[in-house]
């Protein structure tokens, strides 16, 4: 790709919070990517995983036909977002949309009540999966000029990036939703070395998590535990929560099972801008990271 | 055709109940392919904390056990890992009708102190007032949902959490991040909840 290619870009909520170094570093590997991210105007929350329970389905999918319709007015370009959440319910909702007649007469009347409209189809992608089908690996490992050698890193995909759209064919058909290599390749790419990691779909309670850690540390555990024995120094993942969950909640599975994990998680996007040989907290953000992934640091600019 | 609210519920197997999910529920048409293959349960990840594995929970649909489905764990539990949707051999979206029951069971008034009901509360409050998620303000508001003990317990419990997300400029201080149009989005969130009640009268019958 000798060209840039514009998308419209959708930080989403977590950008603005604990997700802050997923933004910074996407931002930051974009262009070297050949990729250009103009933002979505004014863009809102996507709902999640419970803003139907009490907004009620149709007022949770306008939330993202609302930002669909921003999108629209912006250009024909596709829409990105490296939240896994986002992805999945503003994917989930321009698909509904394009094949729902009903739903789309729906959302234009709410949509309405704001004077927008959503009456044309905007294709809305995962920023691995644009990596993966758009950018390619090639590009990568080109762009690479300070590989990561030496260190082992535990890909943690997680599970909406690729669950339930991966193998879509609106979802780009860019890997499997049990034993996704993607990530295992942006590793590999930055010159690191992927351990064998068989959790790496595990779930790691989502927004469960956040609510009711009670109910899932044993899941998070179980992401740690594997990351450890395969002597990885640190755990990479492209989902915001996940990355949130499984780093923070270090201390407390600690002090339930008795265990010392002190592992780091960082994004893939800021493995890759260190791998970049760009700035190690300008643009990989490493000094958001709680838990310092000091090999990462080290190698840093 | 209507769900009678709980409390006048005088029998225990509501044989309508299957047909008003296939009807109601998001993805509940795909239900009566469900050959209770077991799939779903054997690849949840928190079954452990279910009463009922999502397996159990369709055949309860179809038994007519109303009460007990609505009141089970296991629509509170759900993850959205979406292990099940992806995997179901006959192709049900499990993950969609498992989320919307849980919808569902606010709606008919079964929960009230739930805590994901307490937690989806304060969520769409700050994604209706700031259009975005403020995640301080949003866990300041759950917290407090579980009433002055539970605030305080919780707050102290994730007091190191928040310092080091301050630390790490992963929160902010300040005014919470508004959207411009807070208005013009008050208004389609309004306008949808007012067709959806249209909707489901009309479609219900």
């Amino acid at each position: 790709m000798s060209e840039s290619k514009k998308f419209t870009y959708y930080p989403g909520c977590s950008s603005l919070g604990s997700g802050a170094h997923l933004d910074r570093s996407l931002r930051a590997i974009a262009p070297k990517l050949g990729i250009e991210l103009e933002e979505l105007e004014d863009w809102n929350c996507c709902g999640a995983s419970v803003g139907h329970i009490e907004g009620g389905q149709l007022a949770n999918t306008a939330l993202s036909g609302r930002n669909l319709a921003h999108a629209q007015e912006q250009g024909p370009q596709d829409i990105v977002t490296g939240c896994a959440a986002c992805y999945l319910n503003t994917h989930g909702a321009a698909e509904k949309i394009k094949s729902d007649v009903k739903l789309r007469e729906n959302i234009n009347e709410a949509l309405g009540a704001a004077d927008m409209k959503y009456d044309e189809d905007r294709r809305v992608r995962h920023a691995c999966e644009v990596i993966v089908n758009e950018v390619g690996l090639d590009k990568v490992r080109e762009t690479v000029s300070n590989p990561l050698t030496g260190i082992k890193v535990a890909g943690y995909v997680g599970c909406q990036t690729v669950r339930p759209f991966a193998e879509t064919e609106g979802g780009g058909e860019y890997d499997t939703f049990d034993d996704p290599e993607f990530l295992d390749d942006f590793i590999e790419a930055c010159g690191a070395e992927a351990v064998e990691y068989d959790v790496k779909t595990a779930c790691c309670g989502g927004s469960v998590s956040v609510m009711k850690p009670e109910k899932t540390l044993h899941l998070i555990k179980k992401i740690l535990e594997k990351a450890v024995e395969a002597g990885a120094d640190v755990i990479a993942t492209p989902c915001p929560l996940c990355q949130t969950n499984v780093e923070m909640y270090q201390p407390a599975i600690n002090k339930q099972f008795g265990t010392d994990f002190n592992i780091p998680v960082v994004f893939y996007s800021q493995l890759m801008a260190v791998a970049f040989g760009m700035d190690g907290k300008k643009d990989a953000a490493l000094d958001q990271n709680i838990i310092k992934a000091k090999k990462l640091e080290e190698k840093a600019k | 055709m209507t769900l009678a609210p709980p409390e006048q519920a005088a029998r225990k197997y509501d044989l309508n109940f299957a047909r008003w999910v296939r009807d109601n529920v998001n993805g509940g048409e795909k239900m009566s392919m469900c050959m209770q293959c077991g799939m779903c349960s054997g690849s949840c990840p928190i079954g452990t904390e279910m009463d009922h594995g999502p397996r159990k929970l369709f055949m309860m649909i179809r038994a007519g056990m109303k009460d007990e489905v609505f009141n089970s764990s296991t629509i509170w539990n759900c993850t959205s890992c979406y292990n099940c949707t992806v995997r179901c051999p006959r192709g049900i979206p499990v993950t969609y009708i498992i989320q919307d029951l849980a919808a569902k069971s606010v709606e008919l008034g079964y929960v009230k102190k739930v805590q994901n009901a307490r937690f989806a509360k304060a969520f769409w409050w700050s994604a209706r007032t700031f259009g975005r998620t403020d995640e301080r303000l949003m866990t300041a508001k759950y917290y407090w949902s579980g009433g002055l003990v539970d605030f305080v317990k919780r707050s102290l419990g994730n007091l190191t959490i928040a310092l080091s997300m301050v630390r790490t400029k992963r929160m902010h201080i300040g005014a919470p991040h508004k959207i411009k149009d807070v208005k013009g989005l008050r208004a389609i969130l309004a306008k949808a909840a007012e067709i959806d009640v249209r909707e489901s009268k009309g479609g219900a019958s």
